[in-house]
């Protein structure tokens, strides 16, 4: 699904990223946990196309296909979602309309008709009892004045109604209570699936009890340092990052 | 005035005949301020950013008395009449009324050219849901050469009297000049609800000039969707305790389009509000501006009054100009202003994209939610829609989202 090799970013050409290589295939939940400013972010911008990311070196595959050439939309199209780790509010722009367009924008990538309205409302109260998220925030304007578990809760909804082929979650957890936590997990995993792979970016390992990965990677000055299963969070959440970073070479 | 003046000015009367005393003297007052002062130019301060020279030096014949149309059944207790007519046959009925705010040069040449005009009068019985409308198209084929028209309106709300007046200023006449003035007198606990949609591509220099007594309210929506040269200034005076407005705009400029929105609020009383959200989106090569000023008077203690102009830069060729000020003359009021010009919103524009809505979609989404706060502001519902739609129509890929906002 996804296979990076040797990516090196720069962002305002200061090196963020020094030679990640990653695999994902479809059916994974891989985790990458790191300290702040260990290029976590950075990764999960570079896979959706944000601008002002240059890579400098090394490619990102994704189905075969080179996907830093792909703007933005198409990456999307072709089935990349990227769950932000701070959702921009837009005033003025309806929750529901702005999922509309998009869901249809990607239906048309792929040659399908657009949904009809009393379909696309069937599909949206489905999906947005899957984070109980309410009629009222569905409908209101994206992320304006939604508190810190609203935003996140809206993202999972945005990634059922989009069933992407490939989620990037940025700190999903991050602002989260544990209530809130729960609810965004449950939805994350009922979103799990054969077809689907996940890379569940986080700081802590707290998430990783509700969403277990299959493989975790930990991620420090741009570069994988380690690689093991879910006990190495555990491991991390137990002796800390600079366990990790001490047994660093230099 | 310069040697040779002015030529718009050439077409003042040596002496006005016609019409009772008071009205000959509101008319001679006029034009002797032109001939005393002449019209504005680059270096008058209020019409600084305006290129007003194209105007006043232009050549223009004189095409008809310009009165607009009604287009609307007229509701019970609402009457139209000419003022040329009321002037010759009841003038003491106007002479109240028109003409009893001095209004600078366009105003007072319009004061002293007109030939006719309308009188909006609406009963005291009069409720909500009373929707009047003016269209200020052209009539007939478009001449060969540039014309002038100076059209007079002047709308009379009696106490306790409600009322919706929507005018559209429509139609292409490249050149030509418009220079209306329109008086609106609102009594006290009246309530007019004002649409100006500007579509019309040509010249325009108007005034609106407001009048309220106490616990009225005056709404006012202008959406300028198009014009050549577009000038136009809102002047309201609150003149008794409890008078409110709000003055709302959304204005669009590209091509070499200059489009020039100034209000003046005056809070003559205390306990008076005023409103102000204007927000306008400029691309192209062209130039918006707005300036507005609130003047809160020694004796209007407790005046509330805000204002705010938000513009969208689309293009790095379009100019915004934009001064809104307060003067400030008591001390016991809650005042704010505020400008920004800006750039669509990058992390807004990537949010969008990378849910898989293509860039140019995008940006227009964005663009009409900026505009949408004002649109959303006209009450009428039918109003509401139809400039909905002409602003999705000005909008770059406005057509892509119509059916998604």
């Amino acid at each position: 699904m996804l296979k990076i090799e040797n990516l090196h970013v720069e962002v305002e050409g200061k090196p963020i990223l020094r030679g990640i290589d990653l695999e994902i295939n479809a059916g994974e939940v891989h985790a990458i946990m790191g300290p702040n400013g260990s290029g976590k972010s950075t990764l999960a911008y570079v896979l959706a196309g944000r601008e002002g990311y240059e890579v400098t070196e090394g490619q990102v595959l994704y189905k075969g296909q080179d996907l830093i050439e792909l703007a933005p939309e198409a990456r999307a199209a072709e089935g990349v979602f990227l769950g932000f780790q701070y959702p921009v509010a837009i005033p003025g722009v309806s929750n529901i309309y702005f999922l509309k367009a998009a869901l249809n924008a990607i239906r048309k990538h792929r040659g399908q008709d657009p949904l009809d309205a009393i379909d696309f409302m069937k599909l949206s109260k489905e999906k947005a009892a899957l984070v109980q998220l309410s009629d009222d925030l569905t409908k209101r304007s994206v992320n304006d004045g939604f508190s810190g578990g609203e935003k996140k809760r809206n993202e999972i909804f945005q990634m059922a109604m989009l069933e992407p082929s490939l989620a990037v979650l940025d700190e999903t957890d991050s602002g989260l209570d544990i209530d809130a936590l729960k609810v965004v997990a449950e939805g994350v995993n009922a979103l799990r699936g054969p077809e689907r792979a996940m890379l569940v970016i986080t700081h802590y390992q707290r998430l990783l009890d509700h969403i277990v990965p299959d493989v975790v990677h930990v991620l420090i000055d741009g570069r994988i340092v380690r690689t093991g299963n879910k006990d190495l969070a555990r491991q991390l959440e137990a002796d800390g990052y600079a366990e990790v970073r001490g047994g660093m070479q230099p | 005035m310069t040697e040779t003046g002015p030529r718009l000015l050439t077409s003042l009367p040596e002496a006005f005949d016609e019409g009772p005393a008071w009205f000959r003297t509101l008319r001679e007052r006029a034009a002797g301020s032109l001939r005393d002062h002449g019209l504005p130019t680059k270096k008058t301060e209020a019409w600084r950013f305006t290129p007003v020279r194209s105007i006043v030096d232009g050549s223009f014949d004189r095409e008809d008395d310009g009165l607009p149309r009604v287009t609307s059944p007229l509701p019970d207790g609402v009457t139209v009449r000419s003022l040329r007519d009321v002037l010759a046959e009841e003038p003491s009925l106007l002479e109240d009324r028109l003409g009893r705010t001095p209004v600078d040069h366009f105003g007072a040449l319009n004061t002293s050219l007109f030939t006719d005009g309308l009188w909006i009068h609406v009963a005291a019985s009069v409720a909500a849901g009373s929707v009047i409308e003016l269209d200020h198209g052209f009539a007939g084929s478009a001449p060969s050469s540039p014309t002038v028209r100076y059209p007079r309106v002047l709308v009379t709300l009696e106490p306790g009297s409600q009322a919706t007046l929507i005018e559209t200023y429509g139609g292409d006449r490249p050149g030509s000049l418009t220079n209306s003035v329109m008086e609106v007198d609102l009594g006290s606990n009246a309530l007019l609800h004002h649409v100006r949609i500007h579509e019309q591509n040509g010249l325009q220099v108007g005034y609106v000039d407001v009048r309220q007594d106490r616990d009225s309210r005056y709404h006012s929506v202008v959406a300028t969707l198009g014009g050549a040269l577009l000038r136009f200034d809102v002047r309201v005076h609150l003149e008794a305790p409890g008078a409110q407005c709000q003055l709302d705009g959304a204005y669009f400029v590209d091509g070499s389009d200059h489009v020039d929105h100034h209000t003046l609020v005056e809070h003559k009383a205390p306990h008076c509000r005023s409103a102000q959200t204007y927000r306008g989106i400029a691309s192209g090569r062209g130039t918006a501006v707005f300036d507005g000023i609130v003047v809160v008077h020694r004796d209007a203690q407790k005046t509330e009054a805000h204002q705010e102009n938000r513009n969208l830069l689309l293009s790095e060729t379009a100019t915004v100009h934009t001064k809104p000020h307060l003067e400030i003359d008591a001390d016991d009021v809650v005042c704010s202003h505020g400008a920004t010009v800006g750039s669509l919103d990058h992390d807004q524009l990537f949010y969008l994209r990378a849910r898989g809505i293509p860039e140019d979609m995008a940006r227009a989404i964005l663009t009409y939610a900026f505009i949408e706060a004002v649109v959303d502001r006209v009450s009428d519902p039918a109003t509401r829609e139809r400039l909905r739609e002409a602003v999705l129509a000005r909008i770059p890929e406005g057509e892509a989202i119509r059916g998604v906002t």
